[in-house]
């Protein structure tokens, strides 16, 4: 009797909630045909316990650089069905981390950028906290952004989840990858290299000088 | 039954000390009496704790019935109000990061920025040429966390920052990545 009642209306509840946002937000910025399609999709989302953000920018991203309504809802699917994977992809990590909207927004980044659904479990796999894997997530998506095979990207971003480095040790990866990259070396071995000198300084502790926290900020993309 | 008062062997009858056979011959009939009354009173099923124990089960089952109708509606509310919330909460950490944004392009009137950070709107963040020179530069204070963005030359064409990492916009484009 519960189940027959109380789901209904919560479902019904929610997606008109959910449905109320996102037109709120959508007003004069995208087609109707589009910010009905939005609705539609951001309100089953959202009664999934999905961020709905994710389709609300695209579709005024897609409206802002004038692409053709049938494209702009071609990917907006394409985003729903990217954050259910997310979902389901920390679903399998384990740790209760599938009802962080922010941790399931980031690992649809990751999966835009590349990386799959078994990439993101192995991060959630390491045990880190929902803040901590949204870093992590993030940075590994910029990672394979820059041309950081999975599996290098992976192993690197989860010595350092597995350390407890803060996110702004975490943060600073893919410029200390580029800096590598500018040496010469492919993103494959600049990441390996990286993830080795992480690996061991986990088990022998920082250098001498290094203890501990990184005092500098991460570095803008043009200083 | 107040009211009589019977022998003390029809008493120790009643009580199931004696039987009617025990019993002297000018009490048989009195003892019949007594026992054919004791049998009528258990017969009857009505003393008041039973109607007490039934009516207090058939409220507790009405009540039982009853409960998901009162839960249901207010259960949806709360949940409608957690949704609604949501969107509005402000991510646990609101640090703010100070970025500049570089674009060298020689041919270009206009430069601006749009990405995430301000809905995507070309006019809403312009960049300033740097003197006479082809460097076009804007420096924004933008909330920690991962911003996506491009520039838009002339009001038209969408470039990626060729200095920071890149991913497909879903419409046949790059999107620059920043991660704060």
């Amino acid at each position: 009797m519960i189940a027959l009642v109380a789901i209904p209306l919560t479902l019904l509840s929610m997606q008109q909630a959910g449905r109320g946002v996102i037109a709120q937000r959508l007003a004069g910025r995208v087609s109707p045909q589009i910010a009905s399609l939005v609705e539609e999709l951001g309100a089953a989302a959202a009664a999934r316990g999905l961020p709905i953000d994710p389709l609300i920018q695209k579709a005024i991203e897609g409206n802002a650089k004038g692409v053709p309504p049938e494209r702009v809802a071609t990917a907006l699917r394409l985003v729903a069905m990217q954050l259910d994977t997310a979902a389901a992809a920390l679903r399998d990590g384990g740790g209760g981390l599938v009802s962080d909207t922010l941790a399931i927004a980031a690992g649809e980044f990751a999966i835009t950028a590349g990386l799959s659904r078994s990439d993101i479990t192995a991060l959630a796999r390491t045990g880190a906290n929902a803040a901590a894997l949204t870093v992590g997530l993030r940075v590994a998506g910029t990672l394979a952004a820059l041309g950081v095979p999975p599996a290098e990207d992976i192993g690197l971003v989860s010595v350092a989840l597995r350390s407890g480095e803060p996110a702004s040790s975490l943060l600073l990866l893919p410029a200390n990858v580029q800096s590598e990259m500018a040496k010469g070396v492919t993103p494959a071995q600049a990441a390996a290299g990286l993830a080795r000198a992480a690996a061991a300084q986990a088990r022998h502790g920082p250098p001498p000088g290094h203890g501990g926290g990184h005092p500098h900020p991460p570095a803008p993309p043009h200083p | 039954m107040s009211g009589h008062d019977f022998h003390p062997l029809i008493k120790q009858l009643l009580d199931g000390d004696v039987t009617l056979a025990d019993l002297p011959a000018e009490l048989h009939a009195e003892g019949e009496a007594a026992l054919r009354l004791l049998a009528a009173v258990d017969r009857t099923d009505v003393s008041m704790p039973a109607v007490t124990w039934r009516v207090m089960a058939a409220l507790e089952r009405r009540r039982r019935r009853f409960l998901p109708w009162l839960l249901a509606p207010a259960f949806a509310i709360a949940a409608a109000l957690v949704i609604w919330l949501r969107p509005g909460t402000p991510p646990p950490s609101a640090a703010l990061v100070t970025v500049r944004f570089v674009l060298v392009a020689p041919e270009a009137r206009q430069v601006s920025l749009a990405g995430t950070f301000n809905q995507w709107d070309p006019q809403a963040t312009p960049l300033v040429r740097a003197g006479t020179t082809d460097v076009w530069t804007a420096t924004l204070t933008l909330p920690a966390g991962q911003h996506q963005y491009a520039f838009v030359v002339d009001g038209a064409r969408w470039v990626p920052d060729p200095g920071a990492p890149a991913v497909d916009d879903g419409f046949g484009r790059r999107n620059s990545v920043l991660t704060l």
